[in-house]
């Protein structure tokens, strides 16, 4: 059971959420130096030479974005791809099960308590509801199994993106059982009527590079806006085409196996995909003087009230809301040019 | 919510029906029937003859309906005459209130041979004669009465209909289908269509309460239930005449039409129904002919002269029309029909100024005539008088909830209350918030320019203000457009005041070149009272388009040299026909070439002036021979004679050879969109070496024919044979520079010089393609960029300008705008277009919003530079630039006020 309260949202704009189960005290998706990130990348069979050339390529640009951009190192980053090692030097192991079990386990070994585990499961997906399959080599696996694989992990935060076909009876199924606190998992569809492959990754990996999704300019993609920028550019493909959506993704971040298609920081689901970050690397800041220490202080500080203000944004007037928060960005523009200003302390 | 009349009927009950009979037949096989049944089921399954005479033969308490059978079995075949006589006969030695089935008989064959007031003496009697006449004679008595005109009396007969119902005596599946009659001409559509419902399950093979049924559906203009019920009335009887000429009305099937009349040549329902349809498709002389035959049958007939009645108000001849008011006042007076018929007619016909005055009349004569206000609104807002129109129409909707076009329409009040109203000098304009902030800016200008340069050139001011709307959704443009959400092609319609436009975001044609086409309909429209014929608005409107822009228009001289070789080429006559019988969006292509053909013709052969003195003398009513004889003295056969001799040195101008085996290009839009070559196309698809073959051989034998010149360089194009490919595509330039269908000669030689890497050879090529092909809106964003690039501000302008003509709705090409505003330091251009990227923005808000902050600013309006500013860093409030935006306006507001921060 967790408890998400409306304060913490505000603890965890910087520091991460606390999952306040009496039993789990433990903040959810801390950023900080000392907490260490990693990714891993599931790429099962395709049929045809032109779906597995597709599928090869966004495998491949998925890994390279995380590591030439997000800092994932070797260690950090593993690439299970069907065939095995034998694909590319990338790949560090075949997408069966045996695969995903000896990755997982070397995971366990790394990660530390606090610690990210993003996992991205690509290919092809079959069946409906708690039968839906996430294609491997050898036996498939369904939701609740391939939950069960992460039961070592209660202890670290878990994003799971699953952008299969079929993908959501899987991904209902995984949400549900998947063990401990900090889960977050998106689905690339929303029922199990949507069977055809989805655009959703193609999109999910171009706003990724180059930190195209970030949207609100932090120099960070969080899971929020990579999610949301996927979304937006499939609804405007489709909306180009002049077709009918054939996928619709959803967000689960509350534990409720009921995905949320336009999570946001104030919605059932979004808190956490909002400071849930794909950046592995964090910029250490013992290295400011400390008049640049404080002025980042209070660069946060207000960033901070900026938050806060603007989630209660509901309980002001129009006029009243946009005259205070004007105060606190002069004051943040102000502050900021005075940091960049002692660049040279 | 609008309820619909809806079918509930079961199929499987059909099924059973089928099997009913099946078993009936078995049954008359093995044991002997009485000659009512026999001949029940012979006139059921459309053997008429056989059915007359085995009713004839029933006896004794069967005598009067085997009477009643046989004609019925009579009339079916035509033979109105012994229909009529054998109940005659019968009556001769009874009193109608006697045999009150067999006078009801005979009233019905009176009523459908013009003799409504011997018909309704008849049931006078039988009113008299009997406490308790049977419902069928009540509801025909009531009907007559409505008629004539005694409103109140048979308001009083067909409630009594209804009461019998109501009191739980009506028993019979006819009888209940003749109380659904009466509540259907008691306004009651509810109750007439659950009456039906219930008339049908009781006996599925009562074929009369099916077509009855369907008539009811089709008046409401449901034709899909419509053609349904006459469907299964056919799949009883394939015979039954009333359902082949429903079938034939809902769809225009002539095959069902010619079937009908082959049954009964005397039928005046048929024979109405083909001079409505022989009117549409302009055969104006056989629909004349059908309309005498039906006439001197039934001189009653309604239908026939309220089709008499629109075409002498079409033409004017207002004396006529009065003469025919008289006569059908003399029989039906203050029936509201005729003038709801013609003005329906005179508003199809694009006359709405009189449409809506004979509405009027229609609804002064009966104000229960809720069709006369559906008529009535829907024409007004054709004339662009909104207010009283939708209030008509929502007179209407409340009265007759099931009318589809009233409720369609008043729908489509919801879509337009949610658009903006926008206002230029000349035009008024509905459309989406969305279109207001992108095409708006775009297409004011655009309006206007057409109507300073289009009022000028044809000396004549259009009362305006032009009411234009512009929906997103077709199914809204298209019922606006007509009433009903299927209109096929079309992207724009001018009603002479009115334009309803598909919006732009959902095409992938030049929007421009569309409102252009559809403004010049307004001048000519005008100018003539709406009475031009279609091909000679169109023909201008299209001619037109390459005034407007010389890269606008249509280019379609393989299309021309196809036609003339293959003799297709439409007479003068038939231009209008060309539009009216098309079968397909080809043929409706063609019919808007060749009238934009003919158009060229005369403004070549006879100027200007002489296509405006042309469209001056559709101002009167007076035949083409005449107005071809004023406006350029000669005859109409000599007319067509220097036509086809102007088009045989046109073809001998473009000078190509066409291959039978190639199909002519396809395009959507109705025109206005790309056209496809489908086999240059295919050319990818094909074995290479075979098609390279059996081209080279084909340019062997025709070294002019352009298609085989084109499909050879595809083909050594993707060989990657570059050489060869540009000498054949070259070639095929060469033989047809102006050819603007997809893909073309400087489409594939520019992607040639990009695989070779020559950029200035590709943009030379590019250029070449937007002379002739005005939607391509990549080729016109990569001259632009490139003209950026250089420095060449004018020509990326000109660019832009082309590929806004395809696509407003899209970022890059504002992107491009913005940064040329920047260059040319139009600051007020660059705020324009950063809105307009703010609307289409999906990724970026923020830098969207900053952006445009940024124009704001430099454009000196600190004020809305900060909220802008605000509004992005809002989401971002650690966004560097945007901060330093903010403290930038601070200080240009802080310095306008006078002080300083």
């Amino acid at each position: 059971m967790r408890v998400l309260g409306f304060f913490l949202l505000f603890a965890g704009v910087c520091a991460g959420i606390s999952a306040v189960a009496q039993e789990s005290p433990r903040e959810l998706f801390v950023q900080s130096a000392a907490s260490k990130k990693a990714a891993l990348i599931i790429t099962g069979p395709t049929i045809g030479s032109e779906n597995s050339a597709k599928y090869r390529q966004l495998t491949l640009s998925l890994h390279d974005v995380l590591a030439r951009d997000y800092g994932y190192s070797s260690e950090q980053l593993v690439l299970l791809y069907a065939g095995g090692t034998g694909i590319d030097s990338r790949v560090d192991g075949d997408a069966d099960r045996a695969g995903i079990v000896q990755a997982l386990a070397a995971l366990e070994m790394s990660l530390q308590a606090g610690d990210q585990l993003a996992v991205f499961l690509l290919g092809h997906g079959t069946g409906v509801d708690d039968e839906a399959k996430f294609n491997i080599r050898g036996p498939d696996l369904n939701g609740a199994e391939f939950a069960r694989l992460f039961d070592a992990f209660t202890r670290q935060d878990l994003v799971f993106v699953n952008t299969t076909s079929a993908s959501y009876g899987f991904a209902t199924a995984l949400a549900r059982e998947v063990a401990g606190e900090g889960r977050i998992v998106v689905s690339a569809t929303r029922s199990s009527a949507e069977k055809f492959d989805p655009l959703f990754s193609r999109y999910l990996i171009e706003g990724l590079k180059e930190r195209r999704a970030d949207r609100d300019k932090n120099s960070r993609v969080s899971l929020l806006e990579a999610f949301n920028y996927a979304k937006n550019n499939v609804d405007a493909f489709y909306e180009e085409q002049g077709r009918l959506a054939a996928e619709h993704a959803g967000l689960d971040d509350n534990g409720d196996a009921l995905f949320a298609l336009a999570p946001a920081p104030d919605e059932s689901d979004g808190r956490l995909a909002e400071i849930a970050f794909f950046d592995a690397a964090i910029a250490d800041e013992a290295s400011l003087s400390p008049e640049r220490l404080t002025l980042k202080r209070r660069m946060q500080s207000l960033e901070r009230e900026v938050l806060l203000l603007r989630g209660r944004k509901a309980e002001f007037l129009e006029d009243d809301y946009w005259m205070r928060l004007e105060v606190l960005l002069m004051d943040l523009a102000r502050t900021t040019e005075d940091f960049d200003a002692n660049a040279s302390q | 919510m609008p309820m619909l009349l809806s079918r509930v009927i079961a199929s499987s009950q059909l099924g059973s029906v089928a099997c009913g009979l099946l078993l009936s037949g078995l049954a008359f096989a093995q044991e002997e029937q009485s000659p009512l049944l026999q001949g029940e089921q012979l006139l059921l399954s459309g053997a008429y003859a056989a059915a007359s005479d085995v009713f004839l033969r029933a006896q004794g308490v069967d005598r009067e309906e085997g009477v009643v059978g046989a004609s019925r079995a009579f009339a079916a075949l035509g033979n109105l005459d012994e229909a009529q006589r054998i109940c005659e006969q019968a009556l001769a030695r009874s009193s109608a209130a006697d045999l009150p089935l067999i006078a009801t008989q005979l009233a019905e064959i009176l009523r459908g041979r013009g003799q409504s007031a011997m018909a309704l003496a008849l049931l006078q009697q039988v009113d008299a004669g009997l406490e308790q006449p049977p419902t069928r004679s009540i509801v025909e008595y009531g009907s007559l009465l409505q008629f004539v005109g005694r409103r109140d009396d048979a308001r009083v007969q067909l409630q009594r209909a209804l009461d019998r119902y109501t009191d739980g005596l009506v028993f019979s599946s006819e009888d209940t289908g003749m109380v659904a009659r009466a509540s259907w001409l008691l306004g009651d559509f509810h109750d007439a269509n659950s009456l039906f419902t219930e008339a049908t399950r009781l006996d599925p093979s009562n074929l009369e309460a099916q077509v009855l049924w369907g008539e009811l559906f089709l008046e409401k203009y449901n034709a899909a239930d419509a053609q349904r019920s006459f469907e299964d009335a056919l799949a009883v009887n394939s015979r039954y005449l009333p359902a082949l000429v429903g079938i034939a009305r809902v769809t225009g099937n002539r095959e069902a039409l010619e079937r009908a009349l082959a049954i009964n040549p005397s039928s005046v329902l048929a024979l109405e129904t083909q001079a409505q349809l022989l009117f549409i498709n302009d055969a104006e002389e056989e629909a004349l002919a059908a309309i005498d035959e039906a006439l001197a049958i039934n001189p009653e007939s309604m239908k026939s002269l309220s089709l008499l009645g629109a075409k002498a108000a079409l033409e004017e001849r207002e004396q006529d029309f009065a003469e025919l008011r008289a006569r059908i006042d003399a029989f039906s007076p203050n029936n509201p029909q005729f003038l709801g018929d013609v003005a329906d007619t005179l508003g199809k016909q694009y006359r709405f100024v009189e449409a809506v005055a004979l509405a009027r009349e229609a609804i002064a004569s009966d104000p229960n005539y809720w069709q006369g206000y559906t008529l009535l609104g829907s024409n007004l807002i054709r004339l662009g008088e909104e207010e009283e129109g939708r209030a008509n129409l929502e007179i209407g909707f409340d009265n007759d909830p099931f009318n589809v076009m009233t409720s369609n329409m008043l729908k489509v009040y919801d879509t337009l209350d949610s658009y903006l109203t926008l206002e230029s000098e000349h035009f008024k304009v509905n459309m989406s918030e969305k279109d207001g902030q992108i095409l708006w800016p775009y297409l004011e200008p655009l309006l206007e320019e057409s109507w300073d340069t289009l009022t000028m050139k044809y000396g004549f001011e259009p009362e305006g203000p032009i009411l234009i709307q512009v929906f997103e959704n077709s199914q809204d443009f298209a019922v606006r457009s007509v009433g009903l959400p299927d209109i096929g092609p079309l992207v724009g319609i001018c009603f002479g005041k009115v334009i309803t436009l598909i919006s732009p975001d959902t095409l992938s044609a030049n929007w421009q070149e569309i409102a252009w086409h559809e403004f010049a309909h307004v001048v000519t429209l005008q100018m003539t009272g709406n009475k031009m014929p279609r091909w000679l608005s169109e023909g201008i409107s299209v001619w037109e388009e390459r005034e407007g822009r010389p890269y606008w228009g249509r280019s379609q001289g393989l299309d021309l040299v196809r036609a003339f070789e293959q003799e297709k080429l439409l007479s003068f006559e038939d231009l209008d026909k060309g539009f009216s019988g098309a079968q397909n969006s080809a043929d409706l292509n063609f019919a808007y070439f060749q009238s934009y053909l003919v158009v060229d013709y005369i403004a070549r052969e006879y100027g200007f002036e002489g296509l405006r003195e042309l469209v001056l003398q559709y101002d009167d009513i007076k035949s083409d021979t005449e107005r071809f004889r004023e406006a350029f003295d000669v005859s109409l056969a000599e007319f067509d004679s220097g036509f086809l001799n102007w088009v045989e040195r046109r073809v001998a101008e473009i000078g190509v050879y066409v291959h039978k085996e190639d199909a002519p290009d396809e395009g959507e839009g109705h025109g206005h969109g790309v056209r496809e070559n489908s086999s240059a196309v295919l050319a990818e698809l094909y074995n290479n070496a075979s098609l390279k073959q059996h081209m080279g051989a084909r340019i062997e034998a025709n070294p002019k024919d352009f298609q085989a010149h084109l499909q050879l360089g595809i083909v050594l194009f993707k060989e990657e044979a570059f050489d060869e490919a540009r000498l054949s595509l070259e070639t095929a330039y060469q033989l047809l520079p102006e050819y603007t269908g997809y893909p073309s000669p400087p489409l594939v030689l520019a992607q040639i010089y990009e695989k070779l890497g020559d950029e200035p050879a590709r943009l030379g090529q590019l250029r070449l393609l937007l002379e002739n092909q005005q939607h391509d809106y990549a080729s016109a964003m990569t001259l632009a960029s490139h003209a950026l690039d250089s420095g060449n501000l004018d020509e990326a302008a000109y660019y832009i300008d082309r590929a806004l003509q395809v696509d407003p709705y899209r970022r890059d090409v504002h992107t491009l705008r913005a940064q040329l505003a920047t260059l040319t330091g139009d600051t007020a251009l660059a705020v324009k277009e950063n809105e307009v990227i703010v609307t289409l923005e999906v990724d970026d808000p923020v830098v969207a919003r900053t952006n445009l902050a940024e124009a704001y600013l430099n454009n000196g309006d600190a004020a809305l530079a900060k909220r802008n500013v605000l509004s992005a860093l809002e989401i971002a409030p650690s966004y560097v630039r945007a901060q330093q935006v903010l403290l930038r306006a601070a200080a240009l507001a802080a310095a306008a006020d006078g002080g300083g921060e």
